[in-house]
């Protein structure tokens, strides 16, 4: 969870190499990078006349305003519903969708690191209505054990993209391709044990509705339209569960830290 | 149950590939801000109105969010909103649009509403509910913009029909969309024909006329659920029932959202309303009695039409007889006809419009003038400007731009807005807050859209309503016999579309002129007048003591 979005947005201009002032009142001052103003500021043109004259460009300036109200704001007002924030959360989201990554040792001696497959899903239940259940999962690509809630279990250690000093990776066992399938068979398994009701409307409600267009076309004789609109009732009703990779990778992790992730509860 | 579950195959196939490419990696930290937006933005539950929170800034009334709730919980996302005039239909449809759109369950999106109101929508959209809506331009693209504002006549036509009909949409939104009626016009087969996942239909008159009106609307949003044509016309129709039905009544409740005024606890500005008599001059009498009379030797046609139109303006009477001389050559040595054409045209300015002058000139506030007539739109406007007070004029079939100009040219510059009968629908005039009803229409329920536009949600003032009406003419029995009985200015119309489809007053208008077409005495008109109003209040009290005992 997001619980604090003026730190949340600071951390993520930050990680992009931009210059930001954080002040209390909950404004936000970003210089953006090239890379972010392509992003964000919607302005391709400027972008490749610069480059066709062969000049570097001036990324725009930011003054964001987070909490406030919309009408109270003092600067480029920023709240959970705002287009700039969705368009962050669409930039974020597709440029973090996969990763490799080696647990930071400060070791003085040779030691290995275990691959982790940490896989982030989100089961999408579309019935009547919609829900979401988030599931962060960890399979142990060596001897095949299975943890939940992963992202909150790593919180403790650190990451980088580079392997440290004396550390080494032992191979999977379990392809990671071959492990995303366990992960999703995990899930379909915990799916199955799940309440249905929800399903069993939504199926009662579509046949309802489609006996009711029946009758209605019955003496009506135009089976095109017939058929269009018990195309839009069961697009709208049948239920229907989807499961999405919101994003995964290859954790390397020593077995110290894997003994005491597989302890916490 | 067997159900089946999609995976998200295309991330399995490239995983591999992705994971050894370093410039598709990402790093821990972005990899958690990740994870840590979808928790953020998860939709938890089923039932929640999630799309709220993201809203801060939007103020809603109870009603209106309960109305999202039910349509999205109960209704499955498609009905029928259906409150009464300036309860914030556009604000429901929004939240709604809002709810799903954050909920990825919609995306494609057609709203279709009168041409007064494209901009309106899109502002609201954009403003108030952070909806990135675009106006269809001429050149619009129907495949890749994603939420478009158009109006039901640029859509349906021609040019546009066929690309629209290719679309799938996800939700399609009606507005004022008690056009769609009558399910033999061009407009209700289009609508039907839309490939619709959700759909809205927004009207504050879901029965206009007939019973018929909300069988054919219901018919757009859930086809067979109040049964086939035939067997709704043989149940309903010919064994006498109406809305009243009880079982009726029920089924339309599931489709329907009808929000009224003195449910929604809030407090409503008053409507104050005066009646202002004005008495003919000699001449202006004789010049009516003689329509009449030159019309009564002439029993081929009424002369009912031409004494309205002299209640109205010397202008909307002459042009009108004299169109009516012309359309047959046979009367081009009528003598009387161009004597009557002459007194007419003799006239001095018309009582009514001078009393009129008399009533802005008194006071300094803003006011809306609502005519019947287009000639007697250009009159009165012609005569303020002679008194120096500004006006604009309105009328239903100005360009869109053109009547947010004027409205704006109305707020910001203008004393005065003359408008015709056309100008009832779609726009919102909260910063106005007198109005004249200078001719009244037979159709109360135009009536009450005429109030509909100052009356509404955001007026802060009382409204002052001044309905002009002549003595000892036609526009008298109106006012005495229809208005004043069933105290149609004082109370929201609101239920008497009902009222009329219990009666099977199938077309009040209609009614009220053959009345007074058919009856051979004034005293026949009254009775028969009085009749038709006696009816209609006492269901109206009948309604009220029957929900008070609910």
């Amino acid at each position: 969870m997001i619980n604090n979005l003026h730190d949340f947005l600071h951390d993520f201009f930050e990680l992009h190499d931009c210059e930001v002032h954080k002040t209390d009142e909950g404004l936000l001052h970003v210089k953006l990078t090239r890379e972010l103003d392509e992003a964000l500021m919607n302005r391709p043109f400027y972008w490749h006349y610069m480059d066709k004259l062969n000049q570097v460009g001036e990324p725009t300036t930011l003054q964001l305003d987070i909490n406030k109200k919309q009408s109270e704001s003092n600067g480029e007002w920023i709240h959970f519903g705002s287009p700039r924030l969705q368009q962050i959360f669409n930039f974020i989201e597709k440029k973090a969708k996969y990763t490799v990554l080696y647990e930071k040792r400060e070791s003085t001696v040779q030691e290995p690191l275990y691959p982790w497959l940490i896989c982030n899903l989100r089961v999408n239940y579309c019935g009547l209505q919609k829900k979401e259940v988030i599931y962060s999962i960890g399979l142990h690509l060596i001897h095949g054990a299975i943890l939940l809630d992963m992202m909150n279990r790593l919180e403790s250690l650190s990451f980088d993209r580079m392997m440290s000093d004396y550390t080494y990776t032992i191979s999977p066992i379990i392809r990671p391709v071959s492990g995303l399938k366990r992960v999703y068979d995990f899930i379909e398994s915990n799916i199955e044990q799940e309440d249905l009701t929800w399903a069993e409307q939504a199926m009662q409600t579509l046949n309802e509705e489609v006996e009711l267009l029946q009758h209605f076309y019955y003496e009506e004789n135009e089976e095109e339209l017939f058929q269009q609109e018990k195309e839009d009732l069961t697009k709208r009703l049948y239920p229907t569960i989807s499961i999405e990779i919101i994003n995964a990778g290859i954790f390397y992790i020593s077995n110290d830290s894997t003994s005491k992730l597989m302890m916490d509860k | 149950m067997n159900l089946q579950i999609n995976r998200d195959t295309d991330y399995v196939e490239q995983f591999q590939n992705k994971i050894e490419d370093p410039t598709s990696l990402t790093s821990w930290d972005l990899f958690k801000q990740s994870y840590q937006i979808a928790e953020t933005v998860k939709i938890d539950s089923f039932t929640d109105l999630v799309s709220l929170k993201l809203l801060p800034d939007l103020e809603l009334l109870p009603h209106q969010k309960e109305c999202a709730e039910t349509v999205i919980q109960e209704m499955n996302g498609r009905a029928l909103l259906a409150d009464e005039v300036g309860l914030g239909k556009t604000i429901e449809a929004g939240i709604i649009l809002k709810e799903y759109l954050v909920r990825g369950l919609v995306k494609k999106v057609l709203i279709l509403v009168p041409a007064s109101l494209v901009n309106q929508w899109t502002a609201e959209l954009n403003q108030k509910f952070l909806i990135p809506a675009n106006p269809a331009t001429k050149r619009v693209n129907w495949e890749h913009t994603d939420i478009i504002i158009s109006t039901l006549d640029m859509a349906k036509s021609e040019r546009h029909r066929k690309a629209i009909l290719e679309q799938d949409y996800d939700l399609v939104i009606v507005d004022e969309a008690h056009k769609l009626k009558n399910h033999k016009t061009k407009n209700f087969a289009f609508v039907q024909q839309l490939k619709k996942k959700y759909c809205l239909l927004l009207t504050a008159t879901p029965i206009q006329n007939k019973l018929t009106d909300i069988y054919n609307l219901i018919s757009i949003l859930r086809p067979g659920y109040l049964g086939s044509y035939d067997e709704f016309m043989k149940n309903y129709r010919q064994q006498n029932k109406h809305v009243s039905d009880p079982y009726l009544k029920q089924l339309i409740s599931k489709v329907m959202v009808r929000n009224r005024r003195k449910e929604t606890g809030i407090t409503w500005t008053d409507r104050k309303i005066e009646t202002v008599w004005v008495d003919f001059t000699e001449k202006e009498q004789q010049t009516y009695l003689a329509i009449e009379d030159f019309f009564r030797q002439r029993t081929v046609i009424s002369s009912l039409t031409y004494r309205r139109e002299l209640c109205s303006s010397r202008e909307a009477c002459y042009l009108s007889l004299k169109k009516w001389g012309e359309a047959d050559e046979s009367k081009n040595n009528d003598v009387q006809l161009q004597q009557l054409l002459q007194s007419i045209g003799e006239l001095p300015h018309h009582s009514k419009a001078l009393k009129l002058i008399d009533l802005i000139k008194n006071s300094n506030e803003k006011f809306i003038v609502f005519t019947e007539y287009r000639a007697t739109q250009i009159y009165l406007q012609w005569l303020l400007h002679q008194e120096k007070i500004p006006t604009v004029i309105f009328r239903g079939g100005f360009k869109k731009g053109k009547k947010d100009w004027m409205r704006q040219l109305f707020q910001n510059q203008a004393r005065v807005m003359i408008a015709t009968e056309a100008a009832g629908e779609g726009i919102n005039l909260q910063f106005c807050h007198h109005l004249v009803n200078y001719d009244l229409p037979w159709n109360p329920m135009r009536l009450e859209q005429r109030i509909g536009r100052l009356h509404r949600f955001g007026q802060e003032n009382d409204v002052h309503i001044y309905n002009f009406a002549i003595r000892n003419t036609i526009d008298e029995h109106v006012m005495n016999l229809l208005y004043s009985k069933i105290k149609l200015f004082e109370n929201v119309v609101g239920q008497l579309d009902e009222i009329l489809s219990e009666l099977q007053v199938s077309n009040l208008e209609k009614e009220i002129e053959s009345i007074f077409k058919e009856s051979k005495s004034i005293g026949e008109t009254k009775i028969k007048l009085d009749n038709l109003t006696a009816v209609i209040s006492s269901h109206n009290t009948d309604t009220e003591l029957e929900e008070k005992s609910i």
